[in-house]
């Protein structure tokens, strides 16, 4: 069974944040949240990177573990999805997600922050596949029409990679053999010297 | 023990006695106490994979290979 996973290539990707807002457009997210964000290391400075981050469908998932009214489910292709009229709100997930990936419509304590919100890989709800009651609460469910999460499909340097998991990883590999160590990107030497330090 | 500490005591004697039987009849009379806790079971329907490898998919994979390069 192909186990669905997103793989981002730090070297190819230029922090365009297309992924967020392509996504944001695709499922409809309220203001305040982003399923997908760019996070950029050493902003500024030669040898930058970045890497576009969302919700990694863990295998053993933490926010799973902690979730207090057991909100949360794995498919069989491995993508981590939650129920909307379960959730209670109460923020534990977000404390126990390494990836920053829950997030909550409203600021607030304990409760009074809504139902939490987070990357659905493209694959909706509990509700029926492309259903309306699926979109108004997960957004669309790309998965089920044949397709991969916009996100990945969108990218134009292709830096993000989604689907099963062995294909990504071996598409990886095939780049990382061709270009060798570092970018490989034209014109980087020209723009950081040969002694830029990667 | 002045006069004020003792009634301080008392109050708080009364307040643990009230709240002692009350959470003794709320528990009693609730229904949620007879019955055990359940998990929420997702049914096969909502956990089945839903990921095929169509020729849409096919094509992500394709264009995002260097082998397509040297095609």
């Amino acid at each position: 069974m192909a186990r669905m996973k997103f793989l981002c290539d730090a070297d190819r990707c230029i922090e365009c944040n297309a992924c967020v807002t392509a996504c944001k457009n695709e499922h409809d997210v309220p203001w305040g949240i982003n399923r997908r964000r760019v996070v950029t290391l050493n902003d500024g400075k030669p040898g930058e990177r970045s890497i576009s981050m969302a919700c990694m469908h863990c295998t053993d998932a933490p926010c799973a573990a902690v979730c207090p009214v057991n909100c949360f489910y794995t498919t069989a292709d491995a993508v981590v999805l939650h129920s909307k009229d379960l959730c209670i709100g109460c923020g534990y997930c977000f404390y126990a997600c390494p990836f920053g990936a829950p997030q909550y419509p409203r600021v607030g304590n304990f409760g009074s922050r809504g139902k939490m919100d987070k990357c659905t890989y493209c694959a909706g709800g509990p509700e029926a596949d492309m259903s309306e009651a699926e979109y108004v609460k997960y957004g669309r469910n790309r998965l089920a029409e044949g397709k991969l999460p916009l996100c990945a499909e969108m990218c134009s340097t292709k830096a993000l990679l989604a689907g099963d998991g062995d294909i990504i990883a071996q598409i990886y590999k095939e780049r990382v053999v061709k270009r060798g160590y570092g970018s490989g990107a034209w014109g980087w030497k020209t723009a950081y010297r040969e002694t830029v330090a990667i | 023990m002045r006069e004020s500490d003792k009634k301080a005591l008392d109050r708080r004697n009364f307040l643990r006695a009230v709240g002692g039987v009350s959470t003794a009849a709320v528990a009693a009379a609730s229904p949620i106490a007879a019955s055990e806790a359940e998990a929420y079971d997702p049914g096969n329907d909502e956990t089945k994979a839903r990921y095929r490898e169509t020729d849409h998919v096919k094509a992500f994979y394709r264009t995002n290979g260097y082998e397509t390069l040297k095609k």
